[in-house]
């Protein structure tokens, strides 16, 4: 599912767009670490397959067919790392090439399916991932990854004001389960056929093994739980939020954020207020990311 | 395929097309912030962005009403949600969410219909985007082709086989899908492990050079100021007169 522009409120997409730029930058770092620079190559034809692994389609019932999503499969082929640099850059391709969502919501789909996904996907590998619940880990990772992604999005949609009736809801979340567990299916029937074809194929769940990585796959899943508790008890997201807050009726609040509502309040709110606002935010973004990039890069130097 | 045509349409010799990558990117930006933000006179400012669309795409000569419908792909999408907030009782959020994610998909498609990939994702790099990000990057789009007809291949050779494509669940397809997949992950690996060998005998070492440096001139620094103002002025007026 992936979110185009226009969808999300603000707060929303800047938030996720900030948050995924240094993670991105991480992932970016911690694969390059891994391996040398045959990953680039590895890495860029591996996301091509996963796109024409669309064309492949899976009997899944009457009349239907899916096809697999593959977030969880790279994690545990390529590594959770280059599996999550690998779905930015399909993302990437998609938004720009395809139309295939938005470019400011570039940061939230990066988020969700790049990192959230892989992560989750990544988890049930690296805890059970070797002895007798293997099979079960693999079926669960895919199912998993599937599951963050959705739910991520539909609490960033629900976040964002967007009214979605009890019944829709309900029905989404029976689709969302069916093809969460057809993505487990499938992920672990390929992983299957490539062990019979190749067993070194599938990396082992210690091999490049952190700490890091283990507790970041856990905060994926516990945020993504938290997202979806704190959208389904605030029913019109940050509407309600920014009427509590008092910043739709204007109330002076009582923590003055610099860039609340992306309306730079320090300004007479105004025509030109909104504008300078957002500029401000992009730049703020922007200059974000070179300093935590900076820093990054000077503490690995030292 | 289909987005081939994207890609020869990007490889124009207008002035539109000359431009430096970045001075179409900057002003993007801003127009898909404005156009994200606004709330009053959206109608109005949307209108004022699609006429600011036709003008960049009449000056690179690309055909508008193709244009048009490809960036209709993000319509199926939105229409379902536009229904869901109608069903809702929320028209007016619906409305909006149609229109500005259809006219936000027009405005980057313009800048990628102008834009070879390769020299907008050095653009990119320029405006600092991690470099191994859109080295993979680059190079899923270089190989999207030629692993997708492989996957084409293999279909069609299944189905010369006489694969029937069930439409009720057997364990047999599944299974024999999966393992087509799987084939296909083994080929895209090992193709992988060829095309570095041959890249490492040219002589690269994890970064693409491009023959052609990219120049940030006069122009093009007039050309995203006007074009950025331009936006900013248009919304903060239709705001005023809605």
């Amino acid at each position: 599912m992936h979110i185009p522009d226009g969808f999300l409120a603000t707060p929303v997409w800047a938030a996720l767009d900030i948050a995924a730029a240094p993670a991105v930058g991480y992932m970016a770092r911690r694969a390059q670490r891994g391996f040398d620079d045959a990953k680039a190559p590895l890495l860029g034809v591996m996301g091509a397959f996963v796109f024409a692994a669309q064309m492949i389609n899976f009997p899944v019932g009457v009349g239907a067919s899916d096809h697999l999503v593959g977030g969880a499969l790279l994690a545990y082929t390529l590594g959770p790392a280059a599996a999550s640099v690998t779905m930015t850059a399909i993302l990437a391709i998609q938004a720009l090439v395809f139309q295939d969502g938005g470019i400011l919501a570039l940061g939230a789909n990066t988020v969700n399916m790049a990192i959230l996904g892989v992560l989750a996907g990544y988890l049930p590998f690296y805890l059970w991932g070797q002895g007798r619940g293997r099979k079960a880990a693999i079926f669960a990772g895919g199912a998993l990854s599937a599951l963050v992604c959705a739910v991520m999005a539909v609490s960033e949609l629900l976040l964002s004001g967007v009214r979605v009736s009890m019944s829709i809801l309900s029905v989404s979340a029976a689709v969302f389960l069916v093809s969460a567990i057809l993505e487990g299916a499938i992920t672990l029937a390929v992983i299957e056929a490539l062990e019979n074809i190749q067993p070194g194929f599938v990396k082992k769940p210690g091999e490049g093994r952190s700490f890091a990585l283990g507790a970041a796959a856990l905060a994926a899943l516990v945020l993504s739980t938290v997202g979806v508790l704190f959208a389904s008890t605030a029913p019109d997201g940050l509407a309600w939020l920014s009427e509590k807050a008092g910043v739709s009726s204007r109330a002076k609040s009582l923590v003055a954020t610099p860039l609340a509502d992306y309306q730079a309040q320090f300004l007479p709110a105004g025509w030109h207020a909104k504008a300078l606002a957002g500029l401000a935010g992009l730049a703020a973004v922007y200059a974000a990311c070179i300093a935590i990039g900076r820093l990054v890069a000077r503490k690995r130097s030292a | 395929m289909h987005h081939i045509v994207l890609d020869r349409w990007s490889r124009g010799g207008t002035a539109f097309h000359q431009l430096d990558p970045r001075a179409k990117i900057v002003p993007l930006l801003v127009l898909l912030i404005a156009l994200a933000t606004a709330q009053r006179g959206l109608a109005a400012f949307s209108c004022a962005a699609l006429a600011l669309i036709v003008a960049a795409l009449l000056t690179a000569r690309i055909p508008i009403a193709a244009a048009f419908a490809r960036a209709a792909i993000v319509l199926p999408f939105t229409l379902v949600f536009a229904l869901t907030c109608w069903l809702s009782g929320d028209l007016a959020r619906g409305e909006a969410m149609a229109v500005k994610s259809y006219v936000s998909a027009l405005a980057v498609l313009t800048v990628v219909a102008t834009t070879p990939l390769p020299s907008l994702l050095r653009g990119l790099e320029l405006l600092r985007i991690p470099s191994f990000l859109l080295t993979v990057t680059q190079f899923v789009y270089r190989y999207l082709f030629v692993i997708s007809e492989e996957g084409q291949h293999m279909s069609k050779a299944a189905a010369a086989r006489g694969a029937a494509e069930r439409h009720w669940f057997s364990p047999s397809a599944f299974r024999a899908a999966a393992g087509a997949l799987g084939v296909l992950f083994a080929r895209s690996y090992g193709r992988a492990a060829g095309i570095h060998d041959a890249m490492l005998a040219r002589g690269f070492h994890g970064h693409i050079h491009t023959l052609s440096r990219l120049r940030f001139r006069a122009r093009d620094a007039a050309f995203a100021s006007a074009v950025s103002l331009a936006v900013v002025a248009l919304r903060l007026a239709l705001e005023r007169i809605a």
